[in-house]
């Protein structure tokens, strides 16, 4: 198994002295695809802020085994629209942390700008004002912007979150070509299964309120006994069309 | 003679106070627009009630200890210390039971009733302190004018070689933190320029004008959608506008000179809400 660009040792994480999961081991290696999926307030958030080392770990380790460079998406919806940037303008914010103190961006950091916008599809957008476009827009500016610090791990949060079936569907065939190319590893939260079953390699499930913290392969974590302690219920799926379905069905509480 | 005339005539009792007024309301033009964009207006109210709440602390030390002559060296620093702590206190806030707002306002009206208690046991600088409180841009003294060049040109600075960390880290803290950047580092460093304008222009424009040169011409200039970074040239142009065009009116008609400059400023807001209007 390949060295970790990041990982969680017996991490407990939290804010204050509470933790709100303890016991956390969760590593990420080059080329993986881990959605964290579980209810909202669940503390997924809460993990990526920790694996990022945006949290300070209440107990446990976090390692970093080299400086991989990091591309991170926001919750749209944190990124304030009254701000007049461009989207050229937003775009071009991924490479400030690369830059350091006192260097403007040149022309390679232009064209760096320019070719993650070509990626995401929306370098026609980039005079744009960044409040004007849509939600759609928006999440493929905030991805071009953490793809053009060229990073090795793409770290998202709920980057789905509001969107309608289409523009969901397009975000996460999106992240998939982005992750095809086999170099960039995808870290993603997301609070509905359904939008990343039929994407991601690794699953983590999710849920403070029941200290749950359980991570393993996709086909793993998709058996009917391991959803049923994410749902507390039965859960069922199923392919149609070469996609998976993921419903709870009636029954009991779960296992 | 005319009143222009006189007032072209006493060129020398209003060249200081003018260019005074005019650097002011550039720089916190300037500076507003980091205010109204992270909807901070209302910390430069508290900032600026913290300066007058240092000033009032400086005047009855000096009152307590009989001394006689002024010293607005020494009260400067102190406005200027209550200030940049206050700033750098607020920019900081990040409560967990409250909302950033309930700090705010705490400080605010904590410094006003202090403000109000201090004053209210002055004896001799009483009239002194209605001047710095409420505005006396007529009579500034040309060390009160070097002091805001210096402050200006520090927050020049500090704004022109780290304009892109201080712009990021304003629009997107979550992402800039999560980047490793020192979201705190450069937050501080924006509060501390702030925490420097108030003082130094609350001395030559007074308190009203400083929170209103701190939201009018930022906000008159986001209204024109000139982009980001020509907002900033924008805002402080409005503000100089406001400041000169303020300062010669209120002389030539005899009126509140601070009072003036807010209603010019307030004014400026009409092109870009009219064109955003017929804009829709």
């Amino acid at each position: 198994m390949s060295t970790p660009l990041v990982a969680l040792r017996g991490a407990a994480v939290g804010y204050g002295r509470r933790p709100l999961l303890s016991g956390v081991e969760l590593a990420v290696v080059p080329g993986d695809f881990l959605a964290m999926v579980g209810p909202n307030g669940g503390g997924k958030t809460t993990l990526l802020r920790a694996l990022l080392g945006s949290l300070p770990l209440l107990a446990g380790q976090l390692e970093r085994p080299r400086s991989a460079r990091i591309g991170y998406v926001p919750q749209r919806d944190h990124v304030d629209t009254i701000w007049p940037f461009t989207a050229g303008e937003v775009a071009l914010m991924g490479r400030v942390p690369l830059l350091g103190a006192l260097r403007r961006p040149g022309p390679e950091d232009h064209g760096e700008v320019r070719r993650a916008m070509a990626r995401v599809g929306v370098e026609h957008l980039a005079r744009m004002a960044y409040g004007e476009l849509s939600g759609g827009q928006r999440q493929r500016t905030l991805i071009a912007r953490a793809l053009a610090a060229d990073p090795e791990l793409l770290v998202l949060d709920e980057p789905t979150s509001g969107m309608d079936p289409a523009a969901e569907l397009a975000t996460m065939d999106l992240l998939r070509d982005l992750h095809a190319g086999g170099r960039l590893a995808i870290v993603m939260v997301s609070h509905r299964l359904e939008a990343v079953a039929n994407y991601a390699r690794t699953l983590a499930f999710v849920d403070k309120d029941r200290s749950l913290f359980q991570v393993g392969p996709l086909e793993e974590m998709l058996r009917p006994e391991a959803l049923g302690t994410l749902y507390g219920r039965p859960v069922t799926v199923r392919e149609l069309d070469g996609r998976r379905i993921v419903y709870p069905t009636e029954g009991r509480e779960g296992r | 003679m005319s009143a222009w005339n006189e007032f072209l005539a006493a060129r020398e009792i209003w060249m200081v106070p003018l260019t005074a007024s005019v650097l002011a309301g550039a720089l916190l033009g300037a500076l507003g627009v980091y205010a109204v964009l992270r909807r901070i207006v209302f910390v430069s109210a508290a900032l600026t009630q913290l300066s007058t709440l240092g000033l009032v602390t400086t005047l009855l030390v000096e009152e307590r200890v009989h001394i006689e002559t002024e010293h607005p060296v020494e009260q400067l620093a102190v406005a200027i210390a209550f200030s940049v702590v206050g700033a750098l206190v607020l920019g900081a806030l990040r409560m967990r039971r409250l909302p950033a707002e309930g700090g705010v306002g705490a400080a605010w009206v904590t410094a006003s009733a202090l403000v109000v208690l201090g004053a209210s046991k002055l004896v001799h600088a009483a009239h002194d302190l209605g001047g710095m409180v409420f505005g006396n841009a007529v009579a500034v003294p040309a060390s009160e004018l070097v002091a805001l060049a210096v402050v200006a040109a520090a927050c020049l600075a500090v704004h022109l070689l780290f304009a892109k960390e201080i712009a990021f880290v304003s629009f997107d803290h979550e992402t800039a933190l999560a980047l490793g950047m020192s979201v705190r580092g450069w937050d501080a460093a924006l509060f501390l320029t702030i925490g420097l304008a108030i003082p130094v222009s609350a001395r030559v424009l007074g308190a009203l004008p400083v929170f209103a040169f701190l939201t009018l011409p930022a906000a008159a200039a986001l209204l024109l959608r000139v982009g980001f970074w020509l907002a900033f040239l924008v805002a402080a142009g409005i503000g100089v506008v406001a400041a000169g065009a303020g300062y010669v009116l209120s002389w030539l008609w005899e009126i509140p000179t601070g009072a003036t400059m807010v209603t010019i400023a307030a004014l400026l807001l009409l092109p870009g809400a009219l064109g955003r209007r017929a804009g829709g």
